[in-house]
């Protein structure tokens, strides 16, 4: 009983909150709206016995990535202004795209839903259990996965390097 | 899930004592703040209001709902309305997942004895001569020149209140005598009182993932308020709590290595008892001997993470007038202010369960009974206390650093530590130290 409300609630506040994303004229209130989005997902993955991941998608998606994106939007938007309505072949071609999106899901879900295929699986998720098959059965895809990160940190460190050695031969041309 | 009455009962009961003491937080410390930044500036602080000024928080409280709310013209009105909730929710929501004193189970029967009867006597005695006192007290400095009406009428109360409270208290002693033995009302007797809210398996995560949230209340209002220096101060708040969350939460997994689980209230059992350091000296087994560089790094942390000087770039006064908050005023205002002094309170008490034992009084095993559950609440109270002083100690003592030195320290600095605390940590498990 306790686990439907929250369910219907938390659904209606994401469902409602992602479409303010799309929705809303304002980029910053987007990316607002994003969080709450984020937030009523981790709410579903405690709903599905997995508090980990709930935790993980707040700290790492609400907690981090929205804070740098709103951090960027917010010193690209500081007039408040809003944004244009774009283009109508944009828009019809984001209409698309959402709509076989949602037809994909719902066929797949309903498919789930008559055969009864691909039942709750036995699945652990504490932090133990994501560790071990983390460095033990995914060692290979995570060492790959981190050194693409690497290459972004250093791509970063390159490019910050070039354009403070710019501007210092700048910086001394004007002297 | 599901739930009966006493369970609901319980529960309600912990919330209450929570929600009561992160709520005293912000009056109690503002007080302190202010009595003493007084002391450590040698000048007398608030004393008109109360004795000793400490109902001053009061007066501020009913100014601050007086105030004209004002909101600016350019303002973007829904955000500006709303950010003093998104810095106050997770300041109040993340103390739910901390312990704050020893489990017990709750007696069938209270049964008279003759402690509980002398204290019963002794307070009832006690209260009507701190009565009597208060009052004579009133009257002498009321013939004072310099006594407000005001002050007056607070000793009188206090002063009839306490003498009140003498009759009920000897009539408690005399009824519980002659009963003898009450049975635990509302079925609660026999159950288990294990004082956290959440006693969740991802505690410590819970707490970081809702404090990393707070940063979108000072981030929203520096850019709803439409303020350049609000604007400013939004952006150094981002800035500084994403660089110092990772110092603080790399710190904190030395603690989790240690106690194998996220788990606070295992955290703190972990932490009870005692270590014996080379065969010689008992100490208390806290994480804070093993860990001290990870301690230190965390503390420090959890500085730049509450905006407290010497890192309160944030509003930073000399700079940049009163940063992300500079737009707001009456109620509005006084929100921020609490959700300061809240998230003060949950790292204080974060860091007294994670490094200092939590509710572990030393060199003493707490039993399971309302003894233990007292002796242990008042050792986390004390642990907490400490660390909410030294906030306000550090505040008044040390000056404000330079902007890019406090990113420099967080990220070249305290990151490092936190991992070396890591590796140390990593060395001295399977050593069997820790």
């Amino acid at each position: 009983m306790f686990e439907y409300l929250i369910f219907f609630t938390f659904a209606a506040i994401a469902v409602i909150f992602s479409a303010i994303v799309v929705i809303h004229r304002n980029p910053v209130v987007s990316a607002l709206a994003l969080v709450v989005s984020f937030f009523s997902l981790a709410v579903m993955y405690v709903l599905l016995d997995a508090p980990f991941m709930a935790a993980l998608q707040v700290i790492v998606y609400a907690g981090a990535i929205m804070v740098l994106f709103l951090f960027v939007i917010m010193l690209l938007n500081l007039a408040h202004t809003e944004e244009p309505i774009t283009r109508p072949i944009q828009q019809f071609l984001g209409i698309t795209a959402a709509a076989s999106f949602a037809i994909t899901i719902i066929y797949y879900l309903c498919k789930a839903a008559v055969l009864h295929t691909g039942g709750p699986a036995e699945f652990v998720s504490d932090a133990r259990a994501i560790g071990v098959s983390m460095f033990e059965a995914y060692i290979f895809p995570f060492e790959a996965v981190s050194i693409l990160l690497l290459a972004a940190i250093v791509g970063a460190l390159i490019l910050s390097q070039r354009t403070s050695a710019i501007t210092e031969a700048k910086d001394g041309g004007a002297r | 899930m599901s739930f009966d009455t006493p369970d609901i009962l319980l529960n309600l009961i912990k919330i209450g004592i929570v929600l009561g003491l992160i709520l005293n937080v912000t009056p109690i410390m503002v007080w302190v703040e202010r009595r003493g930044s007084a002391l450590i500036q040698d000048r007398p602080g608030p004393n008109r209001i109360g004795p000793l000024g400490l109902i001053q928080a009061m007066a501020d409280a009913a100014k601050f709902i007086l105030k004209e709310d004002l909101v600016p013209a350019q303002a973007h009105k829904v955000l500006y309305n709303l950010a003093p909730m998104f810095g106050l929710i997770p300041a109040v929501t993340t103390c739910a997942a901390i312990p704050f004193a020893r489990g017990f189970t709750i007696p069938d029967a209270f049964t008279y004895n003759g402690v509980i009867g002398a204290l019963l006597v002794a307070g009832a005695v006690a209260n009507f001569l701190f009565g009597v006192i208060a009052l004579r007290v009133t009257a002498h400095f009321g013939a004072k020149p310099g006594a407000t009406r005001f002050n007056q009428w607070i000793g009188k109360i206090v002063g009839v209140a306490l003498i009140a409270t003498a009759p009920v208290l000897f009539g408690l002693f005399a009824w519980f005598r002659s009963v003898g033995s009450v049975a635990m009302p509302l079925g609660l007797g026999g159950r288990y009182f294990e004082p956290i809210i959440a006693d969740v398996s991802i505690g410590i995560l819970l707490i970081f993932a809702l404090s990393s949230l707070g940063v979108y209340g000072l981030a929203t209002a520096g850019w709803a308020s439409a303020n350049k220096f609000s604007m400013i101060g939004a952006v150094r708040a981002s800035a500084q709590m994403i660089s110092y969350e990772l110092a603080l939460t790399l710190s904190a997994v030395g603690v989790l290595m240690s106690a194998g689980t996220l788990q606070l209230t295992e955290v703190v059992y972990r932490q009870s008892g005692t270590f014996v350091l080379f065969d010689m000296i008992p100490l208390p087994a806290w994480n804070v001997f093993p860990m001290f560089v990870g301690f230190i790094v965390f503390w420090v942390a959890s500085f730049a993470e509450t905006n407290r000087l010497p890192f309160d770039f944030a509003e930073a006064e000399a700079e940049i007038v009163a940063g992300y908050h500079t737009e707001y005023s009456s109620m509005k205002f006084a929100l921020f202010f609490m959700a300061e002094y809240m998230a003060m309170g949950t790292i204080s008490a974060l860091m007294a369960t994670l490094f200092l034992g939590g509710w572990d009084v030393p060199y003493w095993n707490e039993p399971a009974t309302f003894v233990g559950f007292l002796a242990s609440f008042g050792a986390f109270l004390a642990k907490t206390t400490f660390f909410l002083m030294v906030f306000v100690w550090v505040r008044w003592t040390v000056p404000r650093l330079k902007y890019d030195l406090l990113m420099k320290l967080g990220w070249k600095v305290f990151l490092p530590l936190a991992l070396l605390n890591m590796v140390i940590v990593a060395i001295l498990i399977p050593l069997g130290w820790i």
